[in-house]
């Protein structure tokens, strides 16, 4: 934990006096006019069914700052129990349906709001199971301390840094993760709290945008902790605005690092673990509503000691602008 | 505003850290009684034993099993401290079944609250036991028939049964039977001590599942080997004292331990 916190302090800095060495000016004005172009920070957070979740999946509009939408994603998984040479292989299907808004608060604050709801399912060998309810809450403050504003500069800046926490309003059911993945929950059960920056760079139509986040997990009241998560998240796009539409491809990597999970203080055997994504993205501006759909298929992947496998996650989302 | 700057992130970052410290420790004393499981799940080498399917050993017999029984018997936790809890012998007799899901996991009731490293157990009868006489049997030497884990009365009760079909070079589907027990004079009980990978953290509201793979394949093609085209029945003799002196103790190994 302490080495991705240093990471992360690393990053921020690095950013910071990267662009003081430009000599860009600091704490821009917050810019109603510059709508079109500030690529949202990547929404993080579990997508939960919690551990091995899309962590690094959210993407949002690029197409304005300040939004709220719907958003629906789905992700794929494999797993076996890991027991037997000739252990079943089972499908899992994570489903989740968020609201998620981006809200100005004041001169540089904004606040993110991610409600989910989770219907997953999954193969088993006593058939198929269901689970389904109200997710974590998740909010988010993220203080923009850096963007550049004038468009005579060759590339412009903008770096987010900010922080936030997630509520155990979804349920964890223990018996759960006696099982193979312990990630099929609704919720962890626990407060969680993140630490995320983002930072944005753009020439012209182009742009690309860079997230880090991390994520602290505590013990639930049922003893158990999921283990603390790193994520991050790497995506070029080109704007391009035709008559009363804009659009913005998209492509990009990201991936998460999982630590080990704890159970009444004791470690999880096999719960570490790591993915490694390729993504691709389109989103769809028209006066004040915009629509996104993505894509993403894991390159590289070890989750809960080899016996979970993502085959892959999509989303779609439609937000209105506020 | 550089220095202001790093202030800001610096404090955000160690208040989260700071605040979002849990306490692991539970410092309160462990106490009460709750319950153990042990799960005893049959395999053939890396595979789940499933009766009718063919394993093929390493002298290039292969075996169809569909008879896998074992007496689990005197079972000892070790706590964390080293000290042990023993298992009540009258209640420390168990037969696992791979046809009864049921028999393949043993729950330990009344077992004092700790972090227990390892489990001591008994394959068969004990000497003791045996010599307990018929009176001393209670209702074993009546269930030990039911699933034809005996023989005569001086013989004595069959400590593991393992059978099915087996082909070899002059045999085809042939059924082979592996009984072991006591061989005249010798008695041939066998202990397996195993430490557990993690801790089993017995709780008034904790039952740890220890989940043990039983490698049937080890029982004939471990250390010793049998050769069923030299016989289709290995029911005494050496051979059974060397299945159960070399090959029974190694066949057992702890998967994980579930602590729910």
């Amino acid at each position: 934990m302490k080495k991705y916190l240093s990471y992360l302090l690393v990053l921020v800095f690095f950013s910071i006096h990267a662009t003081e060495k430009d000599s860009l000016s600091l704490f821009k004005k917050y810019d109603f006019s510059n709508r079109v172009g500030i690529f949202e920070e990547e929404e993080d957070c579990d997508a939960c069914g919690c551990s091995a979740s899309g962590g690094s999946m959210g993407f949002a509009s690029m197409l304005t700052t300040n939004f709220i939408g719907i958003r629906y994603f789905n992700q794929s998984y494999k797993s076996t129990d890991g027991l037997y040479s000739n252990s079943p292989w089972y499908d899992e299907n994570f489903n989740t349906i968020q609201v998620w808004g981006r809200i100005p608060i004041v001169k540089n604050v904004q606040a993110t709001v991610l409600l989910p709801y989770h219907f997953h399912n999954r193969e088993s060998n006593n058939g198929k199971q269901n689970i389904s309810g109200i997710g974590d809450i998740t909010l988010l403050g993220m203080y923009q301390i850096v963007q550049t504003k004038s468009d005579s500069l060759f590339f412009k800046h903008t770096l987010q840094l900010g922080g936030g926490v997630k509520m155990p309003t979804g349920k964890f059911d223990e018996t759960n993760n006696g099982s193979v993945n312990p990630s099929y929950q609704v919720g962890t059960g626990s407060w969680d709290y993140l630490l995320a920056t983002e930072y944005i760079i753009r020439r012209k139509n182009w742009g690309l945008n860079n997230m880090v986040n991390y994520v602290i997990k505590t013990e639930n009241d049922k003893s158990y902790r999921f283990g603390n998560q790193f994520n991050y998240a790497s995506t070029l796009f080109y704007l391009v605005e035709k008559n009363h539409f804009s659009y913005a491809p998209q492509l990009g990597i990201a991936g998460e690092l999982y630590e080990d999970n704890y159970q009444r203080g004791q470690k999880v055997r096999g719960t570490a673990g790591d993915i490694f994504l390729g993504k691709l993205g389109i989103e769809i501006g028209k006066n004040n509503f915009s629509f996104g759909a993505n894509y993403m298929i894991p390159i590289q992947q070890n989750l809960t000691g080899g016996n979970v496998e993502a085959n892959y996650r999509w989303s779609l989302n439609l937000n209105y602008m506020l | 505003m550089k220095f202001q700057l790093k202030n800001l992130a610096l404090a955000i970052m160690t208040t989260i850290a700071l605040t979002s410290c849990s306490n692991d420790d539970d410092n309160a004393p462990i106490s009460g009684e709750g319950s153990l499981k042990l799960e005893f799940d049959n395999v053939y080498g890396d595979a789940d034993l499933i009766f009718g399917t063919e394993y093929t050993n390493s002298n290039g017999e292969k075996v169809k099993p569909n008879n896998a029984i074992y007496i689990v018997s005197n079972i000892v936790l070790t706590k964390e401290d080293g000290t042990t809890y023993t298992v009540p012998k009258s209640e420390s007799y168990f037969f696992v079944n791979e046809a009864d899901a049921a028999s393949t996991i043993i729950t330990l009731p009344n077992i004092p609250a700790a972090n227990y490293t390892s489990v001591k157990f008994g394959i068969g009868v004990d000497q003791e036991q045996f010599n307990a006489g018929a009176d001393g049997q209670g209702d074993m030497w009546t269930t030990a028939q039911g699933l034809g884990m005996t023989w005569s009365w001086a013989a004595g009760y069959k400590f593991m049964k393992f059978e099915g079909t087996t082909t070899t070079t002059s045999h085809t589907d042939a059924v082979y039977r592996v009984h072991t027990g006591k061989t005249g004079d010798v008695y041939n009980y066998a202990e397996v001590t195993l430490n557990m990978p993690e801790k089993a953290l017995v709780r008034t509201n904790v039952t740890p599942q220890v989940h043990i793979m039983a490698d049937f394949k080890k029982v004939i093609d471990g250390t010793t080997k049998i050769n069923f085209e030299e016989g289709l029945d290995v029911m005494g003799g050496t051979k059974v004292q060397n299945i159960m002196a070399n090959n029974v103790p190694t066949m057992f190994e702890i998967h994980h331990v579930h602590n729910d």
